[in-house]
């Protein structure tokens, strides 16, 4: 086989940078996409951390990069087989592809927080996820958030850390996103106090502590150490959180007029299906294996088949982009034989 | 002699080099999932006990581990322990799947050794 | 007729002999000593049942229809059904058959024990008498049933499947010797009739096989060593009976009558739960039966496991037995002879000491009392629902779209209502629970109290007094709802599979309203186990020792019978149940409050 095409499976930050980084070094990617756009998980969001860049303008101008590659949007990936040296694909939309290498940039799927049902996302008006606050950042529509916010809680780890919920692991980026979007709250709703339940704090990267210090000493923002474990609604429709301040000691309560829920990571529920078609190994947690985690994080244990971003395990924005380059190098590197 | 009002006290801190873990290694004999508890206070905010007699899981643990229920007639403990109702809300939210109720239960019957 | 020996003895019945005496006086001790275990109330209660008319007619039909026709097994599994029966009611024929030859023909030796047993042997009756033809043919009818029993009993422990069991115990070695003994005795008792059939008459099945034996072996010589077999076998079974699970003979027929009487577990070893372990035929039906049992480990844990160890005497796995037990009740369910396997594990919980006693009397319900006033109808959601609130919010919903005036007690903070810890063992602290859940309800002045959690419904129904306060399963209360016109249901789409929560079926015995409720809400569909075998979600609070871990094969195995229904969801009528299932379930799982709120106009 002499093309030098490339599968690409998701069309999020990873496909795209994967896509663009492949084209310049001189390959065909082909990007697969389920959703009817491009961006994936980030074209929802409002603002990235750290800088608080607008996370549509990025979106935008990747995909810019990327005129002239075919995208398949509304498509997966049917049935994909191994040849002597590529890979025979046939897709949704009835297009069949032969390409030598696949890289899987699938990502994840947030937890979906009706399962934490002592929240009872889906059965109060008042609580919704960190999702649903980025959509209405983007949009201003919800109906479940109120004009006049006095008590805004945030919880974190929905999903995450919690085997009673399937996934034992942090997702990484919950603590972050909460004390972004709990300052984004309190420059929207000043007199609000904003309260946020945590386990532990893991705000690991870069500038993430400035954001904790600014959330703290700007904003008055409340960290209180505990897991919410209860919420009950009171008849004016506020929800009433059950928690313990565990520095305190000391059993908690609180009326809240908007609860968000900071729901985890989880991988996607096609990828493990796309990892059998290829006989590529799932993980532990989930996530799809690499060939180690520290030097060949983007390598599956097949040869041809490549990992970028979250489907091997929760990964930043930069993390992810970072990731997409170095897999289009190692593509590039195993088409031309140099492994 | 003169008595000004103040004496000797002993330091309240806990040598942690020093503690005797006897109890909580029975403990983690009986029920080892005792080990994994990252005192998230889960227990202890939804406990239906909790309002009436500050009962806490997490601080029934913490105190053995920190031998504050050790010592002979450290009521605390005990206190907490028998005011809970073993209604199993704290085993459902834990988040480490630690079983609770199990390790109540082990508690009681190491402190029925003790007598 | 004549006898052949004067002397009506011959040696070889002493192995016989040997063994009736010591199991009949093993028994009558046995009797003694469970009688003087029992509480001097209970002996009197008991003592005065075997004289009531009543109940002594229920006692002697139960023995017959329980003891010889088995015809519980019969409507369980009729293979089972057949083989039990063929073999004691085909022995009890014999036996009583045996009695009526000796009193016809030789009534002075009535009193031999063991007249009856080797009639033949003594007595030269000719089939010609139309008397003998008769009994003779009766004799051989009789033991032609037991052998076909013992046939399909050899089968059955080399294929245990055909018989639709899965897996059934790996008996002792003790059993061992009792069950070869017992499969020994009828094929020698034929040999032993059909050697003295010339002489001593016999029918269809023994004067064959003497015609037979005579052609080639035509020596009365192999008469007497036949017989001597044929008594060794029957004194065998009888002294290694006792310490068998053959003891299961004797002791239901104690236990029958005992539970006639309306006795009840007081101790965890000694009187009334002595004669359930021992009445243990060991059959392992409840090892199938057992939702723990989908993981080979917990095989050993099951009901006839803990009557085993029971007997033995081993404290550790007794413990260990007693505390894994999800109390799911469905062994009892199963059972043939009734052993109430959680009331017996409970037994054992609460015998064990603990250094600290829970202590409530702090407790001070005054804020919980003011909390319950202002309404006739109180609802009692319990400390489960308060981690699944759209059970909570859907009772509401439904409440106020039927204009019920109400108020949910224990919305805001209540106490446990004392089950679990009842379960657990600790039954003093469970009534400290109860007797403040009552002052609670009793000061509210409400009549009725709505339950929807069948954990709370359990034990409010058969350890609270609440003197003129209605107590209610919600599943009743909304279908008298329905009846009177207050609440309208309109069927929906969707189709549910109704899960039977432990407590509330086989707890309580509440199975209609709620499908019939769902019924008119929604589609419904029945899985392969249900009802009264219904499989536990694996979440139960009965288990004091399985973790989180250990239990997801249990989820997962019952969730996969109620897949087989193929609806396209889950309704079950217990927040535990929902927790569980939603945990691992591929459909939806919604509660019953849930179904009917959604099809509910108002």
């Amino acid at each position: 086989m002499d093309s030098q095409t490339v599968l690409i499976i998701g069309g999020g930050v990873a496909g795209m940078e994967a896509a663009r980084q492949l084209r310049l070094l001189g390959c065909e990617p082909v990007i697969v996409e389920k959703s009817d756009h491009l961006g994936g998980h980030v074209a929802g969001w409002h603002k990235l951390f750290p800088d608080m860049l607008s996370a549509s303008s990025l979106i935008e101008r990747m995909s810019e990069s990327l005129d002239g590659i075919t995208v398949y949007l509304k498509t997966q990936v049917a049935s994909m087989n191994r040849l002597k040296d590529g890979f025979s694909v046939m897709l949704t939309n009835g297009t069949g592809l032969l390409c030598r290498a696949v890289l899987i940039a699938s990502g994840f799927r947030l937890f979906e927080a009706s399962r934490k049902e002592e929240y009872g996302y889906g059965v109060y008006d008042r609580v919704i996820t960190n999702s649903d606050l980025e959509y209405w950042f983007n949009t201003g529509e919800d109906d479940r958030i109120p004009d006049n916010l006095s008590n805004i809680a945030f919880v974190h780890c929905v999903g995450s850390r919690d085997l009673k919920a399937g996934n034992p692991q942090c997702s990484k980026v919950c603590c972050m996103t909460a004390v972004k979007q709990a300052i984004e709250m309190k420059e929207r709703f000043p007199d609000a106090e904003i309260w946020c339940f945590y386990m532990d704090l893991r705000l690991f990267g870069k500038k993430y502590e400035d954001f904790y210090i600014n959330a703290q000493r700007d904003y008055g923002v409340h960290f209180v150490r505990g897991r919410v474990s209860e919420v009950s609604e009171d008849i004016d429709g506020r929800v009433i959180l059950k928690a313990e301040d565990t520095l305190a000691g000391r059993q908690v309560k609180l009326k809240a007029d908007l609860l968000v829920l900071m729901a985890g990571m989880l991988c996607n529920e096609d990828t493990a299906g796309l990892a059998s078609m290829v006989r590529a190994e799932v993980d532990s947690d989930g996530f799809l294996r690499s060939r180690d985690n520290i030097f060949r994080i983007n390598e599956s244990s097949r040869p041809g088949i490549f990992f970028a971003g979250a489907c091997t395990g929760t990964k930043t924005v930069p993390e992810t982009v970072a990731e997409a380059r170095a897999a289009a190098l190692d593509i590039r590197n195993y088409l031309n034989g140099n492994d | 002699m003169i008595d000004f009002g103040f004496g000797l006290s002993r330091s309240s801190a806990v040598r942690l080099d020093e503690v005797d873990l006897t109890l909580y290694r029975k403990l983690e004999k009986l029920e080892p999932g005792v080990r994994t508890c990252m005192s998230c206070g889960s227990c202890t905010a939804t406990c239906t006990a909790g309002p009436w007699s500050g009962m806490s899981v997490r601080k029934v643990i913490l105190d053995l581990q920190r031998e504050r229920a050790s010592a002979e007639g450290h009521g605390e403990v005990r206190k907490m322990l028998s005011a809970c109702m073993l209604c199993g809300k704290c085993s459902m939210v834990c988040p480490r799947g630690i079983n609770t109720r199990h390790l109540i239960l082990s508690l009681c019957r190491i402190y029925e050794e003790k007598k | 007729m004549r006898e052949r020996f004067a002397t009506g003895f011959d040696p070889f019945v002493l192995p016989f002999l040997v063994g009736m005496i010591f199991v009949l006086g093993y028994c009558a001790y046995g009797i003694f000593r469970i009688l003087f275990q029992l509480s001097r109330q209970d002996r009197r209660k008991f003592l005065l049942s075997l004289i009531t008319p009543s109940t002594a007619l229920k006692n002697i039909w139960d023995i017959f229809a329980n003891c010889l026709l088995h015809v519980k097994l019969w409507k369980r599994n009729r293979m089972l059904g057949f083989m039990h029966s063929s073999i004691a009611f085909g022995w009890f024929m014999i036996i009583l058959l045996g009695h009526i030859e000796v009193m016809v023909y030789c009534p002075e030796r009535v009193r031999l024990l063991y007249y009856p047993i080797f009639f033949n042997y003594f007595v030269a009756e000719n089939e010609s008498t139309i008397g003998g033809a008769v009994l003779f043919f009766l004799m051989d009818f009789f033991l032609l049933l037991i052998l076909t029993g013992i046939a399909l009993a050899m089968i059955k422990r080399v294929r245990s499947r055909i018989f639709g069991m899965r897996r059934t115990t790996r008996p002792s070695a003790l059993d061992r010797v009792g069950l070869y003994s017992l499969w020994a005795i009828f094929p020698l008792r034929l040999l032993a009739e059909s050697f003295t059939a010339h002489i001593s008459g016999g029918s269809f099945l023994t004067i064959p096989a003497n015609w037979v034996f005579r052609q080639f072996l035509g020596n009365d010589l192999n008469m007497l060593p036949t017989w001597w077999a044929y008594s060794i076998a029957l004194g065998v079974f009888m002294c290694v009976l006792p310490f068998t699970r053959y003891m299961h003979i004797p002791a239901e027929m104690m236990l029958i009558p005992m539970r006639n009487a309306g006795l009840k577990i007081r101790h965890p070893r000694k009187g009334f739960a002595k004669v359930e372990v021992l009445s243990c035929p060991g059959c392992g039906v409840c090892i199938d039966a057992c939702p723990m049992s989908v993981k080979k480990v917990n095989i050993k844990d099951c009901t006839v496991y803990l009557n085993r160890q029971i007997r033995r005497g081993n404290e550790k796995r007794i413990e260990e037995i007693s505390d894994k037990c999800l109390l799911c009740g469905k062994c009892e369910a199963v059972c043939q002879v009734g052993v109430e396997g959680p009331k017996l594990r409970i037994a054992q919980r609460a015998s064990r000491r603990y250094g600290l006693t829970p202590d409530y009397s702090g407790i001070d319900v005054a804020p919980l009392v003011a909390a319950a006033k202002g309404s006739k109808v109180l609802y009692f959601s319990g400390c489960m629902t308060r981690l699944t609130p759209s059970i909570g919010k859907a009772v509401t919903s439904l409440m106020h779209k039927a204009g019920v005036d109400f108020v949910w007690m224990d919305r805001d903070e209540g106490l446990c209502c004392g089950r679990p810890l009842l379960t657990a063992g600790r039954i003093d602290a469970a009534i400290g629970l109860i007797h403040k859940n009552e002052e609670i309800i009793l000061s509210s002045g409400a009549d009725t109290l709505v339950l929807s959690c069948p954990i709370c419904y359990k034990i409010f129904t058969e350890r609270y007094s609440l003197p003129g306060v209605r107590v209610v399963n919600y599943t009743d209360y909304f279908s008298e709802l329905v009846e009177h016109g207050r609440l309208h249901l309109t069927k929906g789409d969707v189709c549910y599979v109704y899960h039977d929560p432990c407590e509330l079926g086989r707890g309580c015995g509440i199975y209609d309203s709620p499908r019939k409720l769902i019924g008119q809400a929604a589609g419904i569909a029945e899985a392969p186990k249900t009802r009264e075998e219904s499989i536990c979600c694996g979440g139960s609070l009965g288990s004091l020792t399985l973790d989180f871990s250990q239990r997801e094969a249990m989820t997962r195995n019952a969730l996969k019978n109620l897949y087989e229904s193929r609806a396209d969801a889950i309704a079950t009528a217990c927040p535990l149940c929902l927790t569980t299932f939603s945990r691992y379930s591929e459909r939806p799982v919604r509660d019953l409050a849930e179904v009917l709120d959604a099809s509910c106009s108002g």
